[in-house]
């Protein structure tokens, strides 16, 4: 088994074990007192909300890689975080209004947090569609929408501080109640590791594609050139 | 159509706004709230917190395994394209040798 293998089965492992721990933590940790029992949704609503812009800014580096160096492999990792993006970033607005509908009353809000957010996920989701369908040029467009996709992780993050919206601000991670934090930072480290894993296989996944290319070129030129 | 006509068509759906907001207002305004009225004992809306938290991890878990599992037969679906690939290479490699 390859270095890769080896660390890819150990987080694998570790997972499984993160897994089994930190429902445990969620369930010990104090129960919030004005939103009560939906504010456990928090512990992993917020680390899928930072994986996303994780993987937008992933994105954006391998697009930036790719337009201005033509690195390959740099446009493979950027495919490969613009779909996790798209996963983490579905997460974030599945789980946001179940909490909303049971402490606002509402499932939904037009509100500046929720609304960039869309956005967010909406410009992923067309970066996934433009390499999709985009032709001969898909994949250069697609790593122009990354690079805005990334200048509006900012706008998400600082939207509560700047406009009036429902949606906590972000002093609420740094003013955590102290019983709370090491349930929220196991669900962090877990959901971290979990897009680290996905993003190894998914990268291999491409890298896999294109080995598949060279060898279909190859294949295609020894049978042109056999007489 | 002349920009007198286009004029005449603008000014005159410009008279009906207006008339029709005149009209609106002359409405006694019925609907809206005039006072906040307390109300004892109301039935408050009962939703259970646990379920909206089963459901939301729910699908983050059912989330990544299915990515996973497409993932993972997307890998083996390519290895197995590349094996093909290289007894092909192999094939046509060989052929040439013998030619």
């Amino acid at each position: 088994m390859s270095t890769v293998g080896r660390g890819l089965a150990v987080a694998v492992v570790v997972a499984g074990v993160g897994f089994l721990m930190v429902p445990l933590l969620i369930v010990s940790a104090p129960i919030e007192p004005v939103m009560g029992v939906v504010q456990k949704i928090f512990y992993f609503h917020v680390p899928c909300a930072i994986m996303m812009f994780v993987s937008t800014f992933t994105a954006a580096g391998g697009s930036i890689a790719y337009l201005f160096r033509g690195s390959e492999r740099g446009d493979r990792i950027a495919h490969a975080a613009g779909e996790l993006g798209v996963l983490f970033g579905a997460c974030v607005l599945v789980t946001g209004p179940l909490w909303g509908r049971k402490a606002w009353g509402v499932w939904w809000q037009w509100d500046a947090r929720l609304t960039s957010c869309l956005l967010l996920f909406l410009i992923l989701n067309g970066y996934l569609l433009a390499r999709r369908y985009g032709g001969p040029a898909g994949k250069k467009l697609a790593a122009a929408l990354a690079l805005f996709a990334a200048v509006d992780v900012p706008l998400v993050y600082k939207s509560v501080d700047i406009w009036r919206t429902v949606h906590p601000q972000t002093t609420v991670v740094p003013s955590l109640d102290p019983r709370m934090r090491p349930a929220f930072w196991a669900a962090f480290a877990l959901i971290t590791l979990v897009w680290g894993i996905l993003l190894t296989l998914r990268v291999r996944l491409e890298d896999l594609r294109a080995t598949v290319d060279d060898l279909d070129l190859l294949t295609d030129d020894l049978a042109e050139n056999r007489p | 159509m002349t920009i007198r006509t286009a004029l005449h068509a603008a000014r005159r759906a410009t008279t009906a706004s207006a008339l029709a907001c005149a009209l609106l207002s002359l409405a006694p305004a019925t609907a809206r709230a005039q006072e906040f009225v307390k109300v004892e004992n109301a039935v408050r809306e009962q939703l259970p917190a646990p379920q909206f938290v089963a459901a939301a991890y729910g699908f983050i878990w059912l989330a990544i395994l299915t990515y996973v599992v497409v993932v993972a037969r997307g890998l083996g679906r390519t290895r197995r394209d590349i094996e093909e690939l290289r007894r092909r290479v192999e094939r046509a490699s060989g052929g040439d040798k013998r030619t």
